[in-house]
């Protein structure tokens, strides 16, 4: 195992220099170039602010940073999970002529995702602080609070990486196996962006216990609380979210340590 | 020291007509229904018993198919073993699908930091032979266009430029010796012959009997993933010719 994470650090160059490539050519030839990566989430949220401010009459300084962090939190979770089930078929040719450890593969398409995310939580912590929500109706959270909570957005992101790098994992995995999964993926993720929390809050269906009960049963939810609670209402996450989180993590990490631990050695002919 | 010693190693391909199976397919196969992608055993190696010292030059030579090329990848580490003791010590180079695994959308020079990378150098030990590997290449200016505009023999110019720029330990050669136009060629057979002689060890698969005599000192001829026959570079060539009919023996 340690001698595993050895032969990743040793080819850190190599799996680096590729992220770097990833990043320039996604944007080679375009005039706004890496500003797109801003650009996209901050238009939908403009989109979705303008049609539910309109139709919900939604406040907006509190609804634009909900919509921004679930947005970016989102564009995380579908380029990790439809990204990986490519990783292992755009590395194919490195695959075929040097033994490298497979799972520089899908860290590839993770570090990719990851750079895009943090720069869309920078500009989530400069909205939420400069026009930010009303945060004070959060047992008169101030400021102050909400920037004591952000060094916890570190420890979250950290955990994010680690959720997205098993995710990638397994849906590479699976779709050298199953040619499938890349479709039902991009299915699965439709649905589920509508049972997760991006464009509204939990508690907007108080009234509906089954609807509430399904949505607490998300497992993404903690995640974005873990991004959320520091931004949007000026306090750390809860224990309760630390553990839930923590716990999916584990649980896909150790999934996925298996999967590659079985898989590493035969994923070559299956290519 | 390098050294490869391979004991009672199998190496079995589980493929199947269509690669990757369908869902569907593999829920009927839990259902006991026949499947119509059905798995095809290839018995690519099969009990191998090898040991390459420090100093050998070994040729492995036999008919298409008999399991010359996957040896190397197994000797490569890109193929693992089914059973059976793959030992090999020492820092390995090695030369065929020279074309692959290049970023088409990345300049030359960034793909020759790509593959250095993956030959195990750090950043400082490239900039130190970037210079080197372009002028052998002798790309000039194009080194800064994307290689997805290259033309194959360009291509090859390059991973082969890239590819010998390292001093290996164990150097594994699977007939790349027709590379890029005649000027080109007689400098790679000259940069061949450099690398072969620096080298600790060496495998080459070739057809190309004539020439082997003059590179290895012994030889191991494969048939249908075993190995036949091993021995002296001299005896062995002339056991195949005679098998492979009078003709060929003649030649």
């Amino acid at each position: 195992m340690q001698s595993y994470f050895g032969a990743i650090w040793s080819c850190r160059f190599f799996w680096l220099s590729l992220v770097k490539m990833d990043l320039r050519s996604r944007y080679r030839g375009s005039a706004l170039g890496i500003f797109w990566s801003l650009l996209h989430p901050l238009a939908m949220t403009v989109i979705l602010c303008v049609v539910f401010s309109f139709a919900f009459g939604q406040d907006l300084r509190t609804y634009a940073p909900l919509v921004f962090t679930g947005l970016t939190f989102w564009g995380f979770f579908g380029a990790v999970l439809v990204g990986g089930c490519s990783c292992f078929f755009q590395g194919e040719s490195y695959i075929r002529q040097f033994p490298a450890p497979m799972a520089i593969y899908p860290l590839r398409t993770v570090l990719g995702a990851a750079f895009h995310f943090l720069i869309g939580m920078l500009l989530a912590i400069t909205i939420g602080l400069l026009v930010g929500p009303d945060i004070s109706s959060n047992h008169g959270a101030t400021r102050l609070n909400q920037l004591l909570a952000l060094p916890s957005l570190v420890p979250s992101c950290i955990l994010l990486l680690l959720f997205g790098w098993s995710i990638s994992t397994l849906s590479g995995l699976f779709s050298v196996r199953f040619r499938d999964t890349k479709h039902m993926a991009e299915i699965g993720l439709q649905g589920l962006f509508y049972l997760t929390p991006i464009m509204y809050r939990i508690e907007t269906f108080k009234g509906k216990h089954r609807l509430m009960a399904l949505l607490q049963c998300n497992p993404l939810v903690s995640f974005l609380d873990l991004i959320r609670d520091p931004i949007l209402l000026g306090q750390f996450p809860s224990l309760t979210t630390y553990a839930t989180a923590g716990t999916v993590v584990l649980v896909l990490a150790c999934a996925a340590t298996l999967a590659m631990w079985i898989e590493e050695r035969r994923l070559i002919f299956h290519l | 020291m390098a050294r490869i010693e391979l004991e009672h190693l199998n190496l079995t391909f589980r493929l199947r007509r269509e690669r990757g199976i369908r869902l569907k397919d593999f829920i009927l196969k839990r259902m006991f229904l026949p499947s119509r992608n059905p798995i095809m055993e290839v018995r690519a190696l099969q009990d191998i018993n090898l040991r390459i010292d420090q100093g050998d030059r070994i040729a492995f030579i036999g008919h298409n198919g008999a399991g010359k090329s996957t040896m190397l990848k197994l000797l490569a580490g890109i193929y693992q073993p089914s059973s059976g003791r793959r030992l090999v010590e020492g820092r390995v180079s090695s030369l065929f699908d020279l074309t692959l695994g290049f970023e088409p959308e990345a300049s030359g020079w960034e793909n020759i930091a790509y593959r250095s990378y993956l030959q195990g150098e750090t950043p400082a030990s490239v900039r130190a032979k970037k210079q080197a590997i372009a002028e052998f290449s002798e790309l000039g200016d194009f080194l800064n266009m994307p290689v997805r505009y290259y033309s194959s023999g360009m291509i090859v110019r390059l991973a082969f430029s890239i590819a010998t720029a390292i001093e290996p330990e164990i150097l594994l050669v699977d007939e790349v010796l027709s590379v890029g136009d005649l000027a080109f060629q007689v400098k790679a057979r000259q940069r061949m012959r450099d690398m072969m002689d620096k080298a600790h060890l060496m495998v080459v698969v070739s057809h190309d009997l004539e020439s082997l005599p003059h590179v290895c000192n012994r030889a191991v001829w494969m048939d249908h993933g075993r190995i036949r026959m091993m021995g002296t570079c001299a005896d062995v060539i002339a056991a195949y010719r005679l098998s492979v009919g009078p003709a060929a023996a003649a030649a």
